[in-house]
């Protein structure tokens, strides 16, 4: 069948898209500001995050109560982040109750009360959320990976830092929000039972007139590769590698997903049929492919017993390093069928695909079709992922564990 | 959307619910057998067996299973829990001949010395990953005070010690009596081929022979916790504390109406979001989570509390939960919580039933557990069947407040 695309532009900077999806009740939404971690200012990591929760308290005409039972009254499966890069609403209904939850959204994004009385809860419950991550050695090991690796403050913990979650005041909190919650490059997506042409109308006029400046760029700054340990007294030690690969604008991300996938994406992988397969290492793990905008990182993870942790680390980076020259084609042929049924399977959820073009317009600037993704993955040969390989060996990996001893890491692994 | 059933003449059943709009093909074995059936000395053989069966049958390796499984790009995957044992796969249509035929061989494994030395080793380390996440063991624990000797106090996941004492026979003996075709379901959703799916079912399982052994033991129903009080758990390198509590409430083969109502009433008290719970703790920020579900099994069913927050604070947060408890107990919900709680399960309801890979699980369960199909208007009509008073009986039947079982675990215990 022919996927319905619609996208269009308010002059105010917000980008509309949109997905019909025949034989669905119900409706998606997923609406992206760009107000994330990466915008933290200095001495203030989670401000995002607690700027997004304070947002929910009380928007518009509704106090913080009015808001969730406005949305949870319509039925509405709903939620919030706030990522490396932005502050993302999701919610999905039966198609007839968006015209109850659009506002409210629209209102959480634009006229949040930032009530003074909500402050200190809100931010107590950031600080329980930090001190819960403290107890996921998985989560843990993770972030200190994205922070060695990542160029700050791309690598910082958008989750925070309890100290300066601490510190941050309601006057953070509302500067944060003036100066990031605003139109410019907002992206606001729909999927399933939708009637485009309304959508854009009703969008129009709870939006059309909201005026912003965008806030001031980000830079980089320098980034690793690094090695790192987390001493923790637990019976697994969790192991993570990074290294870095081509965004997913770039026309290799495909070639490069590709290979990851036959490293760690899937039961017949190389890393699950050389550690937990033939060597029973581990229950977990795997490899993937993670791309903010700009840059992009291959992730390697596994959880394994600490006197074995050693070993499994030595596999992984030998099968790492196996990569080149090594790739066959029956393994090309079982991620092109990974890729169509992934992508094929996303048409039957209305969450899944208004996710997706929301991201791939922030990603791309553009939404690519069902069939064009496929094409991709479909013109893919051996040759191509040899040659890429060959251009672009693995190299320069940041590693990093968590467990009760740190590990002995090859000194050619890491730069 | 159709549903179809056929039984084949040894017993196993094959079912379908089929949808015109799906553009994948979902299919799964439902195995009635889990930790609740295995007896003293052999706890965890039930999910011992899932990883197994992945290893092969005769003739076929699992790197092979893998592969092949890998180039239909299925999405595959299984579960052993206190009652079920499930293998399923989701696929483009066109492979669900392919599917089918892999999926029936992981249910008839050649259980080889050596695949089962090396999966024992995966298992001690999936068992090794939860006991360092929260809640710390505290759920398996807990569940255990309240079910005393009944079966359903078995923890799926086994311990160190039965998983690794467990010998090959024992998994044999345990194969033969529950994997039988009378206990086993062969469910369907999505763009479903049913005749072709009967026809293979034949072929492939055909001459699986019923057992006459094993029958699933059913003692007395717990209405009550077996141990009632506080267990405490110490675990140095936490940082929060964790809390369950579990109460009785319905089971599954109580009547629907009581396991709406009671769902209905989870939702209202302790949803993870806009409930009572939620707006009293979590949203002042005393706790990291504190909620409130149903769980029911055949015989049995829990009102589950689960609470995380500063460690020094569990006792006393706990209070705070049951004088929630308490207040609801005796002054009953409005009108307009229950009517937002109808609407957000209802909600769940649409959303779930969009996407045939979760229908699977609930075609299938529903057949295996009650030989019954529920369309999912049927479902949406049953819950807007539900009354205020319905769930004002429950709370008055199952009393939150009640003496419970209660494990908490935290830096000290």
């Amino acid at each position: 069948m022919k996927q319905q695309l619609f996208s269009a532009t308010l002059d105010n900077g917000i980008t509309l898209l949109g997905e019909s999806m025949p034989g669905v009740e119900s409706v998606a939404v997923a609406f992206h500001v760009p107000a994330g971690g990466v915008h933290d200012p200095a001495g203030r990591c989670g401000l995002a995050t607690l700027a997004g929760e304070l947002c929910l308290r009380g928007a518009g005409e509704r106090t913080s109560r009015e808001v969730v039972d406005t949305l949870e009254g319509a039925g509405a499966t709903w939620g919030h982040t706030v990522s490396t890069t932005h502050t993302s609403y999701f919610g999905a209904m039966v198609a007839r109750q968006l015209p109850t939850v659009l506002p409210v959204f629209v209102d959480i994004m634009r006229r949040p009360r930032l009530p003074p009385a909500e402050f200190a809860s809100a931010r107590d419950m950031v600080l329980q959320n930090l001190a819960g991550l403290e107890d996921d050695p998985g989560h843990r090991t993770m972030a200190m990976l994205r922070r060695l690796h990542l160029p700050s403050p791309w690598g910082m913990p958008t989750e925070g830092i309890s100290s300066e979650v601490e510190a941050a005041t309601l006057a953070d909190v509302e500067a944060f929000v003036a100066t990031r919650m605003q139109p410019t490059g907002l992206i606001m997506a729909v999927a399933g039972r939708i009637d485009w042409d309304e959508f854009v109308d009703r969008v129009t006029a709870l939006m059309g007139d909201w005026r912003g400046e965008p806030g001031p760029p980000v830079s980089a700054g320098p980034r690793g590769p690094h090695v790192g340990h987390v001493p923790h007294e637990s019976q697994q030690t969790h192991i993570a590698l990074g290294w870095s690969v081509p965004p997913a604008h770039d026309d290799d991300s495909a070639i490069c997903k590709a290979v990851l996938t036959i490293l760690g994406g899937g039961t017949s992988s190389r890393l699950f049929t050389e550690v937990r397969e033939k060597r029973g290492l581990c229950y977990g793990v795997s490899a993937g492919y993670s791309s903010q905008r700009d840059f992009a990182t291959a992730v390697c993870h596994a959880g394994t017993t600490a006197a074995r942790a050693q070993e499994t680390l030595d596999v992984m980076l030998a099968e790492i390093d196996r990569l080149p020259g090594s790739i066959d084609a029956d393994e090309l042929e079982r991620v092109k069928a990974k890729v169509a049924s992934g992508l094929v399977m996303q048409q039957e959820s209305t969450a899944s695909r208004a996710g997706s073009i929301a991201s791939q317009w922030y990603h791309l600037g553009r939404v690519r079709s069902i069939e064009e993704e496929l094409a991709r993955y479909d013109r893919l040969d051996v040759a191509l992922l040899e040659d890429w390989l060959a251009s672009r060996p693995p190299r320069d990996l940041s590693v990093v564990s968590l467990g009760p001893e740190p590990l002995e890491i090859p000194g050619a692994v890491s730069a | 959307m159709p549903f179809l059933h056929e039984r084949l003449p040894n017993g196993l059943d094959v079912v379908a619910e089929t949808s015109e709009a799906a553009v994948s093909t979902s299919v799964g074995f439902f195995v009635a057998t889990g930790a609740r059936d295995e007896a003293r000395g052999i706890e965890g053989v039930s999910h011992f067996l899932e990883h197994m069966a992945f290893k092969g049958p005769v003739g076929l390796s699992a790197e092979e299973i893998n592969r092949r499984f890998d180039r239909l790009g299925a999405a595959v995957n299984a579960f052993t829990s206190e009652e079920d044992t499930v293998y399923h796969a989701a696929v483009l249509p066109k492979y669900q001949h392919a599917a089918v035929e892999l999926l029936a061989g992981l249910l008839r494994p050649e259980l080889r010395a050596a695949d089962f030395a090396t999966e024992k080793q995966v298992i001690l380390e999936e068992i090794r990953m939860y006991d360092d996440q929260p809640p710390f063991g505290a759920d398996d624990r807990c569940r255990a005070a309240f079910f005393g000797s009944h079966p359903l106090a078995a923890s799926v996941l086994g311990t160190v010690e039965s998983v690794g004492g467990l010998e090959a026979d024992a998994m044999r003996d345990y194969h033969r009596r529950r994997y039988a075709p009378d206990r086993i379901v062969l469910a369907a959703s999505g763009a479903v081929d049913f005749p072709a799916l009967v026809e293979q079912a034949k072929r492939l399982c055909g001459a699986w022979e019923p057992s006459a052994a094993g029958e699933r033991a059913v003692p007395g129903r717990p209405r009550a916790a077996a141990s009632p009080g506080v267990e405490r758990i110490a675990r140095p390198a936490a940082t929060l504390g964790y809390a369950v509590r579990m109460a009785a409430g319905p089971a599954e083969t109580d009547p629907d109406a009581e396991r709406w109502a009671a769902a209905l009433l989870a939702v209202v008290l302790g949803d993870s979001s806009g409930s009572r719970l939620y707006w009293s703790l979590v949203d002042p920020g005393l706790a990291e989570h504190a909620a409130l579900g149903h769980h029911d099994f055949l015989d049995a069913g829990l009102l589950i509390t689960q609470l995380s927050c500063e460690p020094e604070e569990v006792d006393e947060l706990l209070e705070r939960i049951l004088e929630v408890y308490a207040e609801a107990t005796r002054d009953g919900i409005t009108a307009k919580e229950f009517e937002q709680a109808r609407n957000k399960v209802a909600g769940r309801v649409v959303l779930a039933g969009e996407r045939p890979r979760r229908r699977l699980f609930d075609v299938g369960l529903e057949w295996s557990h009650r030989r019954r199909y529920r369309p999912i208007a049927q479902s949406l009509a049953d819950l807007d069947a539900i009354t205020l008073d319905d769930v004002h009986r429950i709370l008055a039947a199952w009393p939150l407040d009640a003496p419970a079982a209660t494990v908490i675990a935290g830096p000290e215990g």
